[in-house]
């Protein structure tokens, strides 16, 4: 005589765990990057395979955590934030771990080296760029926190202040990403043109991560004032 | 007049068969609706949640069951029109019982949205209507409920919303949610007490023969809702800090303060369950029951007798202990991202909404009373994630459950009154 209309019914599957996983998954997608570009930077292409293949799993797995979250988000679901934004959050966070994948790809198949001058600025800006997806998380991180004081001014405000690192952080990704530019440009005339080219672009793929892990960090801010 | 002489016996013993069944449907499944969010927030075991379910429903229906019982006996069809013949009453009563009884079976079994209330307020309308005539129903009085259908959930939500904003503004969203909590949390356990008590002694205790001058009624209330807060308070003494929680989150500890003042919402919510909903069941066996044992006399002054209550109470207790323990379980464990400090702005809401729904004689439905106020909390940004298509659900349910309780107590009215006689 079980019925199925009980209140448990009202309950929907809470969409915050998923999101904060998904951000976790892509971050940790991101970081084996700096695994690759050692590697990379080594010419220990063997490695760098390895890792390739792992950044790619990585990607693929973000991917699912993605479309389940999205499978289990019925518009009728009444959430403490917007059911658009939470998406959006969702998909920005999704393009840090495909563009990572884009970088290592390209830079796998052309077994792309830096020159010496530039190889280290390259990696820190690598290491520059985790950070403020590390950052970005952290502030997603505070998801269960905001639920739990139903998204209190104080709690707001400490998110606010994570956020605001984000951009300090991504803003220091410009500068770095400028400073390789310079470099490279000082460089240019010794190297061939179509190495030069891709150099460019992965420098740029590269900075795009911390952008998008901006982006993630305005967006969740924006979410979190419905 | 004959009739009730003659079969006077089998029709009682029928009634009190039927009502006795839909007392235990209640016990089986609407009590575990009503425990749900107390469960499910974690802050009541499931084993503590049947033993507060059996004593406060039991409690609820003696002490505060009387005027919602006394509604669907007398409230809802003009009695005076049966004065003649006594007999088409008691058809219609066993008819409505019995239509409710196997609505439930069989929608349940189909896994169709039912509500106890819904059925039975639907099944006396419709014998009334038909079997007897359109000017049977006392139709000021239908819309009263029907409407108060609508109402209940929205005030619930509305005061959910309201204390869950207060708790916030005290003890969630303060540099010490800890220690505000152990503050202000004996307040709100002695709101707890005094609303239930309030109407309890104003509109129950007058149908166990206990009366109160309004004076006495406000100490005794202001009394018990102390005593509770002191209870309370006493509880949660030994409620510390945990050391090892992060310095910035305080909520973990705070949220056991609110687990201990579940158990009191939790009782609070059964009371008001058992005031309410033991009214389904043994509403049409006590208007049987007067009029049988005044052999055939329609005295709508008759005392509502306190053994019939004890029987309604029973048979929810019954139903509790046999079948309802395992609903209580899939529910409690179906409802997850409740936590004490939700759970209890939701259910103090549902259980004052309730009681104050049993004070003036309405019956509702306690889990949709329950829907209301949890919406509430999510409307204050209190939860994650709420399915809002149990709206429609309900809205369905009102659509089904009316006609199908009329229909099918039409249809039992008229074979009664084959098998017995006109």
């Amino acid at each position: 005589m079980a019925r199925t209309d009980n209140i448990a019914s009202l309950f929907g599957k809470s969409p915050i765990t998923p999101l904060q996983k998904h951000m976790k998954q892509v971050h940790s997608c991101l970081k084996d990057f700096a695994v690759f570009a050692n590697a990379a930077n080594a010419q220990d292409w063997e490695k760098a395979e390895i890792v390739c293949i792992s950044i790619n799993n990585k990607e693929e797995k973000a991917d699912k955590l993605k479309k389940k979250l999205r499978m289990n988000l019925p518009s009728t679901f009444m959430m403490p934030f917007s059911r658009r934004d939470l998406l959006d959050v969702l998909l920005i966070q999704d393009s840090i771990a495909n563009i990572t994948k884009d970088i290592a790809g390209l830079m796998m198949t052309r077994h792309m080296v830096f020159p010496e001058q530039i190889a280290d600025d390259f990696i820190n800006l690598t290491k520059l760029c985790i950070k403020t997806s590390a950052a970005a998380l952290m502030a997603v991180n505070e998801l269960d926190e905001l639920l739990e004081t139903a998204f209190s001014s104080r709690q707001r405000k400490i998110v606010g202040k994570m956020i605001k690192t984000v951009n300090e952080l991504e803003h220091e990704t410009d500068d770095a990403q400028n400073d390789i530019r310079n470099k490279l440009f000082a460089l240019e005339s010794d190297l061939p043109p179509v190495d030069v080219m891709f150099y460019y672009r992965a420098i740029e793929w590269l900075g795009e991560t911390a952008d998008a892990a901006q982006k993630v960090g305005s967006r969740f801010e924006v979410m979190l004032t419905k | 007049m004959e009739i009730i002489a003659n079969y006077g016996n089998v029709l009682i013993i029928m009634a009190i068969v039927f009502g006795v069944f839909m007392a235990w449907g209640i016990g089986a499944n609407d009590v575990a609706n009503a425990m749900g969010t107390s469960v499910g927030s974690g802050a009541v075991t499931i084993k503590q949640a049947i033993i507060i379910a059996v004593i406060f429903e039991f409690a609820g229906a003696i002490l505060a069951g009387g005027e919602v019982t006394a509604t669907i006996r007398k409230g809802i069809l003009d009695a005076s029109l049966f004065a003649n013949e006594p007999h088409l009453l008691v058809y219609g009563m066993l008819a409505s019982l019995l239509a409710a009884g196997s609505w439930l079976l069989i929608a349940s079994s189909l896994g169709w949205p039912v509500s106890t209330t819904h059925s039975i307020v639907g099944a006396i309308v419709g014998f009334g209507a038909v079997g007897v005539g359109v000017d049977a129903v006392e139709w000021n009085q239908v819309v009263k409920i029907v409407m108060s259908w609508i109402a209940s959930p929205v005030l619930a939500g509305i005061i959910a919303f309201t204390l869950f904003r207060s708790l916030q503004y005290l003890i969630i969203d303060t540099n010490h949610p800890f220690n505000n909590a152990k503050k202000y949390v004996p307040y709100y356990m002695f709101l707890v007490g005094l609303v239930v008590s309030l109407v309890t002694i104003f509109k129950g205790l007058k149908h166990v023969g206990l009366n109160f001058d309004t004076v006495t009624s406000y100490m005794l209330s202001i009394g018990f809702g102390i005593i509770i807060a002191i209870i309370g308070t006493f509880l949660i003494r030994n409620i510390h800090l945990d050391p090892d929680e992060n310095k910035d989150f305080y909520y973990a500890s705070m949220e056991r303060v609110f687990g201990v003042l579940m158990i009191i919402t939790a009782a609070a919510m059964a009371f008001a369950h058992g005031s309410n909903d033991v009214a389904n069941a043994i509403g049409p066996l006590a208007a049987i029951y007067s009029i049988i044992d005044s052999g055939g006399m329609i005295g709508s002054k008759s005392a509502l007798p306190v053994w019939i209550l004890f029987v309604g109470g029973l048979g929810i207790a019954v139903g509790l202990i046999t079948y309802g323990h395992k609903v209580i379980a899939t529910i409690g464990t179906g409802i997850t991202q409740l936590t004490p400090s939700r759970g209890f702005a939701a259910t103090l809401a549902a259980a004052a909404t309730v009681v104050i729904a049993s004070g003036t004689g309405i019956p509702v439905s306690t889990t949709q009373v329950l829907v209301g106020a949890v919406l509430g909390v999510g409307l204050a940004r209190g939860m994650a994630a709420l399915d809002t298509r149990v709206i429609n659900r309900i809205f369905l349910s009102w659509i089904i459950t009316l006609p199908a309780g009329a229909f099918m107590s039409i249809l039992f009215f008229f074979a009664l009154k084959g098998a017995f006689g006109a």
